[in-house]
């Protein structure tokens, strides 16, 4: 009997000792961080601004309870020679420990990244227990990291979640933007076949009321609002070059990062004419060398219907559509070919041609390696094939615009 | 020796746990870069040699512990010696692998725990288990494999879904030819974890259907082998080969890399069950046939009252076997390769079957 309670008494002491954690941490003393937007002031010192959830704003106003009017997010900021010492400092500021695990968006802001580079930066992020590798990295376009993270949206109320939903919205509707996590980019930092590229954000309108609640009370579009801009160029982990538009797209196509894309060309000198939108693509990228000089071939195939027509055109036809595939696979050509001259200006192999060699001719890589973001890429000989397939046209075959022509 | 049985079966678990236990979680083979997985396949082969030479030992005395046949061969004190050298090499391996598991746990979760409580707690666990006996060990097994083969399953299907694999990080295939490769298969892979089976040879005599062993030892190696191919493949093709030979634990960077469609990540619990399920099964073998070999030596009638004195040692010993991770991690992977590893796996058991062969001939030709 004695025996009996004395285990009884051993299991109640055990479970009450062991069953918590050393450093347990209690939900009302941590600052969930979305956020953390780094910039460099003057004194040459790193700025940390880190937005904080604040979770009884947050919830859902719709089901009653307690969706209040504040503000859903805090802002804190602190400044430290390194990133370590800066998420430090900031102790004596919060009242609450920083607590890293969702944090998701990290903004670098473009001054930084162009004058000091990103290499220096990026160790803690990935050496941190706490912190997730796969989190989103942007570059603050045309603006401080601190304010982008200081703007308050409607509609996803953390602005984090709002910059990280309009990036990949944006990718898999556009195709221009390719996101990228902290790993992607350390791993290209790292390698020397392949540069990193890192999507752009933007603080447009009024600044000032970026940080204001109002700014999310509008129905119209609110008076400071984030909006996806470019890719970021990096050569050596610094910034050396903004893609836009149809460039941007051009390199997302040889990196194989199209989900969906548009591509509108010209049909009978109207241009533009028709809209043709890819549903799936395939690029692939292959390394060889001929007569000791190393090429380049770039493979694309992509597949798509016709979204939009604006002149008269008979879709019936399998020759006219043959056509337009033929001008859809040129129009994707130009881009391609515009994208892989820009990053051979900027002589940075944003293209991961490098590694394609890497990987097809190792011996070959050992020779080219020393030089090769400043030598042979910008010289090398890339052959671009595109072929384009129209599969299908929509509800309509011949566009309502053929019968106004008959009638006039 | 223990009065005690294990199926044909619970052998096979055992070996399998045994062998893919800590070595899923560190970053092994990378020497070779993108060629591990080659190396690990190339060391499974050497391991399959090593397990025969034991098998062959075994078959040679079939109801005695390797501690006993080894005075046998070589003749009473050399042969003391050489079991007594045996033990303190099995007892080191389980100070090690216990502070692997102890480091692990601090690194990726547990940053401000002592060292000491989680590596004692841990062992008290460990301790209950051997003072049960070999049987309980085996039976735990069976029951935990199912739940490790279960989470492997499964975390190979959420890995491939979420579309993170890039194959291409494999290629090129034998950058540098085949003799890096080699080299670390021989330095490294053939070692961590194939020679360390060496431990069965203390097991086999459990064994009771004792023909089927050899099969069901080469089929154990071999699965753990496999598994070990395809989780170092999905971690190079996942992460890069930079980052893997980067991080300390590469299984645990590439689970964190699932994202399936923002609801489905962060499956850290993944490594952590692995850690531990594995991390136990390895300790508690280790443990168990030094504590086997010291009764057996020593001639204790009861080998259960070892358990806790040789707790303490390996307690002690696995704090003190190195003032930082670093320091443990070159000592166990590189330093003591080919200065303990060698000749406790490989040297040894070859020159006793030898021995043990001529010996026998010797013996039919009278």
């Amino acid at each position: 009997m004695k025996r009996k309670w004395f285990f009884l008494f051993l299991i109640l002491t055990s479970t009450s000792l062991i069953s918590g954690c050393w450093n347990a941490r209690e939900l009302p003393d941590l600052a969930i961080v979305s956020a953390l937007g780094i910039d460099k002031n003057e004194d040459g010192k790193y700025v940390g601004t880190f937005q904080i959830i604040n979770p009884s704003y947050v919830t859902g106003g719709l089901q009653g309870g307690g969706g209040g009017q504040g503000p859903p997010v805090t802002v804190y900021s602190s400044t430290g020679d390194n990133i370590y010492e800066l998420t430090r400092r900031l102790s004596t500021k919060s009242s609450r420990t920083l607590y890293y695990a969702h944090t998701n968006l990290l903004v670098i802001s473009e001054d930084l990244a162009k004058k000091d580079g990103i290499t220096n930066i990026l160790d803690a992020f990935e050496r941190d227990y706490e912190f997730r590798t796969t989190a989103m990295i942007v570059i603050a376009h045309r603006s401080k990291a601190e304010d982008i993270i200081k703007t308050l949206t409607p509609l996803d109320k953390v602005s984090a979640v709002k910059v990280i939903k309009t990036l990949k919205n944006a990718e898999s509707l556009l195709g221009e933007e390719p996101t990228v996590t902290l790993q992607e980019v350390i791993r290209y930092l790292v390698s020397p076949g392949k540069e990193p590229l890192i999507s752009g954000i933007t603080l447009i309108g009024k600044k000032k009321n970026a940080n204001k609640v109002a700014n999310t009370q509008e129905s119209s579009t609110p008076q400071a609002r984030l909006e996806s801009d470019g890719i970021a160029v990096f050569k050596d982990g610094k910034l050396v070059d903004w893609l836009h538009g149809k460039t941007a797209r051009g390199t997302a196509w040889v990196l194989n990062r199209i989900k969906s894309t548009i591509v509108n060309i010209s049909w009978e000198r109207e241009k533009p004419a028709i809209e043709y939108t890819v549903m799936r693509q395939k690029t692939k990228v292959s390394a060889h060398t001929k007569k000791g000089q190393p090429q380049i071939s770039i493979h694309i195939h992509a597949e798509g219907d016709i979204g939009e027509v604006s002149v008269p055109v008979n879709l019936n036809d399998p020759h006219v559509l043959r056509k337009i595939e033929i001008e859809v696979a040129k129009t994707i050509k130009k881009d391609v070919n515009d994208a892989i001259h820009r990053a051979q200006e900027n002589k940075t192999d944003i293209l991961g041609f490098g590694e394609a060699f890497h990987r097809s001719d190792p011996k070959e890589w050992n020779k080219l390696k020393t030089n090769w973001n400043d030598v042979t890429f910008p010289k090398l000989e890339v052959n671009v094939t595109v072929e384009a397939f129209v599969r299908r046209s929509g509800l309509r075959n011949k566009s309502y615009l053929s019968e106004l022509k008959n009638k006039r | 020796m223990e009065k005690a049985k294990i199926s044909a079966y619970q052998l096979f678990v055992l070996i399998v746990l045994f062998e893919v236990g800590s070595t899923l979680l560190i970053p092994l083979a990378l020497d070779a870069k993108q060629d591990a997985w080659l190396t690990i396949l190339l060391g499974m082969v050497g391991g399959f040699f090593l397990f025969l030479v034991n098998f062959r030992l075994f078959h040679y005395y079939p109801d005695i512990l390797p501690t006993e046949y080894m005075q046998k061969i070589v003749g009473k004190s050399f042969g003391k010696f050489l079991a007594f050298l045996y033990i303190l090499y099995f007892m080191y391996m389980a100070a090690k692998v216990v502070r692997d598991f102890g480091e692990m746990l601090i690194t990726s979760t547990y940053p401000q725990t002592p060292l000491f409580i989680i590596i004692a707690l841990f062992l008290v666990v460990i301790i209950y288990t051997i003072r049960k006996g070999i049987e309980v060990v085996a039976r735990t097994g069976e029951l935990l494999f199912l739940i490790l083969l279960l989470l492997g399953i499964s975390g190979t299907i959420l890995i491939a879904i979420s579309g993170i694999v890039d194959l291409k990080n494999l290629l090129p295939v034998l950058e540098e030819g085949i003799m890096p490769v080699l080299k670390t298969t021989f330095t490294q892979t053939l070692y961590i974890p194939f020679g360390e089976a060496v431990v069965f040879s203390m097991i086999l005599p459990y064994l009771n259907q004792s023909k089927k062993g050899k099969r069901i030892g080469v089929y154990a190696l071999g699965f753990s082998g496999l598994a070990l191919t395809l989780v170092v493949a999905i971690n190079i093709s996942v992460l890069g080969v930079n980052l893997t030979a980067r991080s300390q634990f590469p299984l645990l960077s590439t689970i964190q890399t699932i994202q399936i469609d923002e609801f489905l990540e962060r499956l850290d619990v993944y490594f952590m069950l692995t850690l531990i399920l594995g991390g136990f099964f390895k300790i508690s073998l280790y443990f168990y046939v030094a504590v086997a070999g010291i009764a057996n030596l020593f001639n204790f009638k009861e080998p259960s009252r070892l358990v806790y004195p040789m707790g303490i040692v390996i307690l002690i010993l696995s704090i003190t076997i190195a003032s930082n991770y670093a320091e443990h991690i070159s000592e166990g992977t590189r330093f003591i390769s080919l200065r303990i590893f060698l000749p406790f796996q490989v040297i040894i058991p070859v020159s006793l079957l030898i021995i043990a062969f001529f010996k026998h001939r010797k013996k039919r030709g009278k």
